[in-house]
């Protein structure tokens, strides 16, 4: 951008936001990143605290001609929040109120920059949460959450988030301000709602979201159950469901993982496993205990060694937060990973999950592997050393054979991380040029001049408005 | 901004062993008062490896550092195992030596730290202030005493460590402590002559070179091989990094024989008096130098438990805002990441708050609760019930 424009747009921003529009050197460098590897750089930041800010803030970019990008608490997997070609960020972080629960409609209005867990902690008194729960919980937003259309353990009995967004209000990318869905439970015409759900910011910022209330079950029985072999353990996977039950939350561990997460946590898993299954089951009491011994009974026909279950609240925790911290904790054994998202049927858990393996040991990387089993969703993460000479190639080809393989054993590109940036030039791997063209035109409904987090999901070329600079990142497997 | 040289010395796989999540963001007291960024362990740590690819830095930079309040609740809560205690330690000491980042006036007032008798000086002349009501009441100040109660030996078992502006303003607190630890029947000392503070203030603003002097007055003040007990979080916590700090073998050892007073304790809870009283309802505050750093704040739950009803936050044990000197330093952050705990604290239902560090107990109840050190309300029942 030109320097005497940049320095008109950041005097506007500076009347409207005060000292909360920044561009100092360090501060900007601060807000080029997310949660994946990928990286850029943000010619402003904004930290609105209302909707009439973020809906003044677009005008104003507008009126420069430059695009803008929500953020929320970057913790994206996928690079959606990484500012490419000098976009102005908007970051919801300090737009984090919860400003009405409803008990009677079983909702609350909140802030996008409200964080996940911190809903459901408020909540916890009433006897209601939000039923979303990424790894990433305790400190991803809402606002992400529904760019995202996230999920978490527990989607897999109460669905991802789409099925627990009633209404949003939104600052469309020409700056209007629109509502889409109502407290209603099927409102008339096409359900905007659902689709500006899962839109990664690209079409438009939302301000303020109405989320529907799940009842907190009355009870909750936590098991772990490890095998001597992962085949066993994948296995059992399908067979629990298979038999009719449906768990709260159905996760797998390998090996490597179980041994990192223990490391962190001290909860016991068992290192000497293949892998483990951490299964929650909820509902009403009798319900619970005729899923547990199922679970058991099941189980035992898969060569399950030992099966834990959990006695108390704080054993419950602990076991939980060793499988939401599993990531993280990659950082134990090597100090970069590449965490990929997709998903496979769940009767190829076994195929895939041995393709990953050796996928990783041809190109010398170590796979770790922590998932969403009961959906099919795995999350296999490379682990690796950045500062070795070409191992950033080598992770890339192993992330491309991945998603090969799975796309292969009829699975999707991702399955709760979104497309971002990471995996948007693979969406031609998944979707003809028909199908791109169609999203495209769904994406110009919205924002025909490509202002909204441009460059990403789609790739470049499936849009001619993306005049934006087409610089990538290094990095970026894209 | 204006740009000057700086040399950050972060070994480079303590750097790069921050994946970025963000996890550590909410359980981070300055990231919760402000919702930025640069006041998160994550934007902290990115701001430090920035730094140290430039080789230089700005005014910000120092501001975005100086706001961090040491408590090391992103250490708890980072599952990746990130140092970041020291690598904020070893920019503050890079700021120092090569800035203007700690000006003389405040070299000055630290050094008052280590020099007892000007110390007890000062403080008698702040009591006499504080009677002629000259002093705000806002500020953190335990109500100071004229003359000192004595401290005098019961023994040799173990000893109790006494600090700087703990000894000269809450003595109390110390009695206290002896008189429990006594009815277990250990004999206490007091440390010789030389143990004036323990350094902790000086590290965290930046000035190792004072702190590793202090250290070697303190170890030499501790002859012989019996356990030293503290009764304040963040002093055993830097008792316990001498190793580190000094980098001997001398001071490993010495390092080894410290441990928290509850640490000690809750290993003879049978030899605990029981008492008749009634339990008090207790909330009990986990100081970040114990819960954090320590990892000893569960052993302050054993043993309060014996006496009270105890109620537990459920904030993950989110700093108070204290963090020694820096409630002092920024005095409008320290009250906004206060009022999260005090309204928490509010709606339990408690008769008082326990603290087992000074600093925190000070900042508490300078914001209206009642708060006293663990062993200070045990003690009040054991001497009740005699
Ligand atoms: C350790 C770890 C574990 C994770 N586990 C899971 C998991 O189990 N399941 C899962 O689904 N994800 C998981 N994630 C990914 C991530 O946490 C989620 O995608 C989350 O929803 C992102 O939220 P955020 O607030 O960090 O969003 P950001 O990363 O800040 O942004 C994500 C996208 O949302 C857009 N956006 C943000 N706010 C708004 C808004 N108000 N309006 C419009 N667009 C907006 C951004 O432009 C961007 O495209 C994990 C991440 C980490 C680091
Ligand atoms: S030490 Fe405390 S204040 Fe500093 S970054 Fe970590 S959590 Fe935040
Ligand atoms: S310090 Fe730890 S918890 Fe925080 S972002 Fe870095 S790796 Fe994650």
């Amino acid at each position: 951008m030109q320097k005497s424009l940049q320095d008109n747009l950041f005097s506007d921003l500076q009347t409207l936001l005060g000292e909360r529009a920044r561009d100092g050197d360090f501060e900007l460098g601060l807000y080029g990143k997310d949660g994946s590897v990928l990286e850029g750089r943000p010619s402003i930041v904004c930290l609105p605290q209302s909707t009439s800010e973020v809906q003044e803030i677009v005008k104003i970019c507008r009126r420069y001609d430059t695009p803008f990008l929500a953020r929320g608490s970057g913790t994206g997997l996928a690079g959606g929040a990484v500012p490419i070609g000098e976009p102005v960020i908007i970051a919801t972080a300090k737009m984090n109120k919860i400003l009405e629960v409803d008990l009677d409609n079983r909702i609350a209005w909140v802030e996008p920059g409200v964080l996940n867990l911190d809903l459901s902690n408020e909540l916890l008194p009433l006897g209601f949460h939000f039923a979303p729960d990424p790894s990433s919980q305790q400190v991803c937003s809402i606002g992400g959450n529904v760019a995202n259309n996230s999920g978490g353990p527990h989607c897999l009995a109460y669905g991802v988030t789409s099925a627990h967004i009633a209404a949003l209000e939104v600052v469309l990318p020409d700056g209007q301000i629109a509502q889409f869905g109502d407290l209603t439970a099927d409102g008339a015409g096409y359900d905007l709602r659902g689709l500006f759900v899962g839109s990664e910011g690209t079409m438009g910022i939302t301000t303020r979201i109405a989320v529907r209330l799940t009842q907190n079950p009355p009870e909750v029985r936590t098991l772990l159950l490890d095998f001597a072999d992962v085949r066993d353990g994948a296995a059992a996977v399908s067979a629990i469901i298979a038999a009719g039950l449906i768990p709260a939350a159905l996760e797998m561990m390998d090996k490597r993982a179980i041994e990192i997460v223990e490391a962190f946590v001290n909860a016991g898993y068992p290192t000497e496993a293949d892998a483990v299954l951490l299964v929650e089951l909820d509902g009403l009491p009798g319900g619970v205990e005729y899923g547990v011994e199922l679970v058991r009974s099941v189980a035992t026909r898969h060569h399950v060694g030992n099966v834990r279950v959990a006695a108390d609240e704080k054993e419950r925790a602990l076991l939980w937060k060793g499988r939401k911290n599993a990531f993280g904790a990659v950082a134990r054994i090597k100090p970069d990973y590449y965490l990929h998202d997709t998903v496979v049927p769940r009767g190829k858990l076994v195929e895939v999950l041995e393709k990953v393996y050796r996928i990783a040991d041809a190109h010398d990387l170590i796979a770790i592997n922590v998932f969403h089993a009961g959906d099919g969703n795995l999350h296999p993460i490379l682990a690796f050393d950045s500062s070795e000479k070409g191992v950033l190639e080598r992770v890339h080809a192993a992330g491309r054979a991945i998603v090969t393989a799975s796309i292969e054993a009829g699975g999707v590109l991702s399955g709760e991380h979104g497309i971002g940036l990471e995996k948007r030039d693979y969406m031609g791997m998944l979707f003809s040029a028909h199908d791109m063209a169609t999203q495209d035109l769904v994406r110009e409904a919205f924002d025909p001049d490509g202002f909204a987090n441009p460059l990403k999901v789609l790739p470049t070329g499936s849009r001619c408005s993306d005049s934006f600079g087409q610089h990538v990142p290094d990095g970026a497997w894209v | 901004m204006k740009k000057t040289p700086f040399d950050l010395a972060i070994p480079v796989e303590d750097i790069s062993s921050c994946v970025s999540c963000g996890l550590c963001l909410p359980h981070c007291p300055t990231y919760r008062a402000t919702q930025e960024e640069s006041a998160s362990p994550r934007g902290r740590i990115a701001l430090m490896r920035q730094a140290q690819r430039d080789s230089s830095i700005d005014d910000a930079f120092v501001g975005f550092m100086d706001s961090c309040i040491q408590c090391r609740g992103c250490e708890t809560a980072c599952p990746a195992a990130v140092p970041f205690g020291s690598m904020m330690e070893k920019t503050r000491e890079a700021l120092a030596t090569q800035t203007s980042y700690q000006p003389r006036w405040r070299r000055f007032g630290y050094s008052f730290l280590g020099k007892p008798r000007l110390l007890r000086l000062g403080s008698i002349g702040l009591a006499v202030l504080q009677r002629l009501r000259m002093v705000p009441r806002r500020l953190p100040l335990p109500k100071l005493p004229f003359v000192q109660k004595a401290l005098i030996d019961s023994g040799s078992d173990v000893w109790l460590y006494t600090g700087c502006i703990m000894d000269a303003w809450m003595r109390e607190t110390h009695l206290s402590a002896q008189r429990v630890i006594e009815s277990t029947g250990a004999g206490v000392k007091f440390p010789l002559k030389g143990a004036s503070c323990c350094g902790a203030l000086h590290v965290h603003a930046g000035l190792a070179p004072e702190a590793r002097a202090l250290a070697k007055k303190t170890m030499a003040s501790f002859p012989g091989e019996a356990p030293i007990l503290v009764d304040s979080a963040g002093c055993g916590a830097q008792l316990k990094a001498y190793g580190e700090l000094v980098g001997t073998e001398e001071a490993e050892v010495f390092s080894r024989r410290v441990m928290d007073v509850h640490e000690w304790l809750a290993e003879r809870l049978e030899q605990l008096p029981t008492t008749q009283e009634p339990r008090p309802k207790v909330v009990v505050q986990d100081p970040c130098h114990l819960r954090h750093v320590q990892k000893a704040h569960e052993s302050v739950h054993q043993v309060l438990e014996q006496y009270v009803d105890l109620i537990h936050l459920n904030d993950d044990g989110l700093c108070c805002g204290a963090g020694g000197a820096y409630a002092t330093f920024h005095p409008e952050v320290a009250k906004e990441v206060r009022e999260r705990k005090l309204s928490l604290i509010r709606s339990v239902e408690a008769e008082e708050v326990a603290s087992a560090n000074p600093g925190c107990l000070l900042h508490l109840q300078a914001g209206g609760v009642r708060v006293r050190h663990p062993l200070e309300i045990i003690d009040g029942l054991l001497t009740r019930e005699s």
